[in-house]
């Protein structure tokens, strides 16, 4: 990321001449402008709407997107994505090798990197005491599994970190980036608070936790020694504010700063025309999808799969009820991975084809159940594809469940089929190994159970050289939209929406928002 | 006095247990784990069996609600199995924003109810009777969520007269109570309509009684009839009204908690019922069935201040 951040102090940079004047010009229009309050103090204050209150802040256990949109401000990985192409570049590691047999990396921290209020300085075995944590089996952390494979970590100096797999793995640069159980915490911090460093994290970037008021807000602070610079605003306060609609107009009246995740396409469209709004919009790295079990008949039949991807209008899904709003999904890799290719089998809307192919397969007419979770948009797109599967004789009924229902039903694997995504970082082994692998069966999401392509996903694992790597991820998506055990049924897209005070806010492709990048005009 | 505080008492700890048992085994009773949901997508099997029984899930259920019962008579209402916080510090930080919430919407609602429900029974029948029953039906029979989303759009986008978020972390109190406004004025309408149809029927009754003609016929003012006779009579049932809406509007007002982006018990309620946090819902109910008695309580005290044939010996 090329960014100023070497012109410190009062240097006035030719972005700061502009952001005064501009401030002011925008200033004269506001009719009544709730920020004054903050501005009077003189702090710069950024103010984000979060969707629902925070839980969890420990990287082993971290879920949901506003936890994870705060752990990202408060902590660092050893690597990280660039927020705007996607590409690993460092973080708390400046260097790394990886053995000639793709077993060993090799990490050389950052010399002087300091974690937040009294908790010192950051060596090798804060590294090697976070990464533990996530593999400890008395842990019970969610994200054991990403980290498999992975045997032994060291700490020869207090500069460098050697970690050590049991088979090679190219991708597994991946799973050290900065999210989830790749984020470093302070050892001595979790030491001291034990349980309560859930809600008091203590890690090494750009803004410091400050404060919780439960159902209402967060507030972070800005880390003033932060290794890359510190942040141009004070304090990053997440609103909490559940109504669509009420955030909206918060938006609009300048009572918060930021709207992130947007999802209802009336609201995209609406905002999109307010002066003075900025919405932007990025591929998410995730597909919505009907799993189809392959262990139940008639899904066992390929044709049938095939059947069912032809029978339903998923184009006239994305037109119709998303106005837009989200992509076709050709596999379950979207553009924003850069694995991604188009080269796949593709199921356009064709019922008559997909009446002869159940024809052939010998069920020209069977009972299907689509089970989904109660919530928007999941409940509602599954209405006019059940129609679709109807029109061509698949006698489909709906089942749907309230969350947690959901998920016990799903993770039992007895459901015929279900609607689910793989929400994470545009690391291509997060959908494929989540959904294709057998090691993901029931409880995991594997529900299809699917094995045709473990030796390909092995094989891509240990693919060197990007060349090599890009066709055996082909070879995998070409397969799996051959097999259709998963159907993808849109390509999710990301909207975000600010006030013009906000500037240079570079959107991920993740489902958090990342301030670091933003500054405040005025 | 000491009796019927006693009396009180036993009645809380009766209510207590009972409604806690019912809400520790409701919540069991429907499916859905947490441990699944703190796992989430990437849920081993391993993972899970860990989990719950670091949660204390893989004993039986019998066992469960007996450890619960005996903390619970220690005070330890158990920690939340989400954020690891205290489940009874969770609830008690919430309860202010309730509170105020409460407060200031059972305010508006007694302001508007009283005298809009005396104004109608006075003028019975007339077009301003009919008026004031079709304005409270309307306030009955909207829902509350919507009523708020009209009233952010007509009140905060339109009008620019409030903000659109219910609550504000300024420490101001100006601002505090600005962002209170609307959200409480909501409430209260929609509480204000039962007040007021309560309101007029009560008063109705009693301007029907003997009394009020005898009143009527030794030539005392109507004002006096009906602001001191009437009303004091009509008080009891109208004060049962806004203690069961009090307890109602703490718990209840999530919807408005909801639109307005406020702070709550209900707020706090559904997150944990959505999460499987047993132990917050069930310090939940424990401190909402607590405000319950002790607004019952509060009641019959003030019954007996208004009408001395209801005062305890």
């Amino acid at each position: 990321m090329s960014r100023n951040r070497l012109i410190e102090g009062n240097a006035l940079t030719r972005r700061n001449v502009f952001t005064l004047a501009g401030g002011a010009a925008a200033g004269a229009f506001l009719p009544l402008d709730y920020s004054r309050v903050a501005l009077a103090q003189g702090a710069k204050t950024l103010r984000v709407r979060i969707g629902s209150d925070i839980s969890v802040l420990d990287p082993p256990h971290i879920f949901q997107i506003e936890n994870q949109t705060v752990a990202g401000h408060v902590f660092n990985g050893l690597v990280k994505y660039d927020q705007a192409t996607n590409k690993i570049v460092p973080d708390l590691a400046t260097a790394w090798t990886i053995s000639g047999d793709g077993k060993v990396y090799t990490f050389k921290l950052r010399s002087g990197v300091t974690f937040h209020k009294t908790y010192g300085t950051l060596t090798a075995s804060d590294v090697t005491y976070s990464l533990d944590r996530v593999l400890d089996p008395k842990g019970a952390s969610k994200y054991t599994g990403q980290l498999a494979g992975l045997v032994k970590t060291e700490a020869p100096d207090p500069q460098t970190v050697v970690l050590t797999l049991d088979n090679p793995s190219v991708g597994f640069l991946h799973k050290l980036t900065a999210f989830n159980q790749g984020w470093i915490v302070s050892k001595k911090a979790v030491e001291e608070m034990g349980d309560k460093f859930k809600l008091n994290p203590i890690g090494t970037g750009p803004f410091t936790f400050e404060k919780w008021t439960t159902g209402a807000e967060v507030r972070l602070a800005a880390n003033k020694s932060y290794f890359e610079g510190a942040p141009t605003i004070d304090e990053l306060q997440l609103r909490i504010i559940k109504e669509e609609t009420a955030a909206a107009i918060a938006l609009e009246k300048g009572e918060i700063d930021i709207f992130y995740a947007l999802q209802q396409p009336e609201m995209i469209d609406r905002l999109s025309k307010v002066a003075g709004i900025k919405v932007l919009s990025r591929d998410a790295n995730h597909t919505i999808n009907l799993v189809l079990n392959t262990t139940i008949k008639p899904l066992d039949d390929v044709r049938v799969r095939q059947a069912i991807a032809y029978a339903m209008n998923r184009k006239g899904l994305i037109d119709g009820y998303f106005k837009g709003t989200k992509g076709m999904g050709h596999s379950v890799l979207t553009s924003s991975f850069a694995e991604f290719t188009d080269d796949v089998p593709k199921y356009a809307y064709d019922p008559d084809k997909a009446k002869a192919l159940l024809k052939d397969a010998g069920h020209p007419s069977f009972k299907f159940e689509i089970t989904s979770v109660g919530l928007s948009p999941f409940d509602r797109i599954v209405v006019p594809l059940a129609e679709d599967l109807k029109a061509v004789g698949i006698d489909t009924t709906l089942k749907i469940l309230e969350r947690g229902a959901y998920t016990q039903a799903r993770n039992s694997g007895n459901v015929q089929s279900c609607v689910t995504g793989v929400v994470g970082p545009p690391d291509p082994d997060s959908p494929l190994v989540t959904l294709y692998a057998k090691k993901s069966f029931p409880p995991g999401l594997n529900t299809a159970r699917y094995e045709a392509v473990e030796e390909l996903l092995s094989k891509a694992a240990a693919a060197t050289g990007d060349a090599s790597r890009a066709a055996a991820y082909k070879a995998i998506l070409q397969k799996t939209m051959t097999d259709v055990p998963v159907i993808p049924l849109y390509a999710d897209k990301l909207f975000l929406a600010h006030t013009d005070k906000v500037q240079g806010l570079v959107q991920n492709s993740l489902f958090t928002v990342h301030t670091y990048s933003a500054s405040l005009k005025g | 006095m000491l009796g019927y505080l006693g009396r009180c008492f036993g009645q809380l700890i009766v209510t207590a247990i009972g409604i806690v048992t019912v809400a520790f085994f409701l919540m069991r009773a429907i499916p859905g784990d947490p441990a699944q949901y703190m796992l989430g997508d990437y849920a081993t099997k391993e993972a899970l069996v860990t989990l719950r029984a670091q949660l204390g899930l893989d004993r039986s259920l019998i066992e469960q609600y007996g450890l619960f019962l005996s903390r619970a008579f220690r005070g330890d209402l158990g920690t939340s199995v989400v954020t690891g916080q205290a489940a009874l510090t969770e609830i008690i930080d919430s309860l202010p924003a309730s509170m105020a919430l409460a407060i200031s919407g059972l305010a508006v609602a007694i302001a508007l109810g009283v005298p809009l429900g005396i104004a109608a029974a006075i003028r019975q029948g007339t077009w301003f009777d009919v008026a004031i029953m079709l304005v409270t039906l309307g306030g009955i029979s909207f829902p509350v969520f919507w009523l708020g989303l009209a009233a952010i759009l007509l009140f905060a986008h339109k009008l620019s007269i409030f903000p659109a978020l219910g609550s504000s972390s300024s420490t101001n109190l100006a601002t505090q109570l600005h962002h209170l406004a609307l959200p409480s004025l909501v409430l209260g309408f929609s509480v204000a309509a039962y007040i007021a149809r309560l309101t007029r029927s009560a008063m109705l009754e009693v301007l029907g009684q003997d009394y009020v003609r005898v009143a009527r016929a030794m030539g005392i003012p109507e004002r006096r009839i009906v602001y001191k006779l009437a009303l004091r009579n009509a008080m009891v049932p109208i004060l049962a009204v806004i203690g069961v809406t009090f307890a109602w509007s703490l718990g209840n007002a999530i919807l408005i908690e909801a639109v307005f982006s406020r702070s709550g018990v209900g707020s706090t309620m559904l997150k944990a019922i959505l999460a499987r946090d047993y132990q917050l819902v069930q310090a939940g109910v424990l401190a909402l069935a607590t405000a319950v008695v002790l607004t019952n309580a509060v009641l019959d005290v003030t019954y007996g201040l208004i009408d001395p044939r209801l005062r305890s010996s």
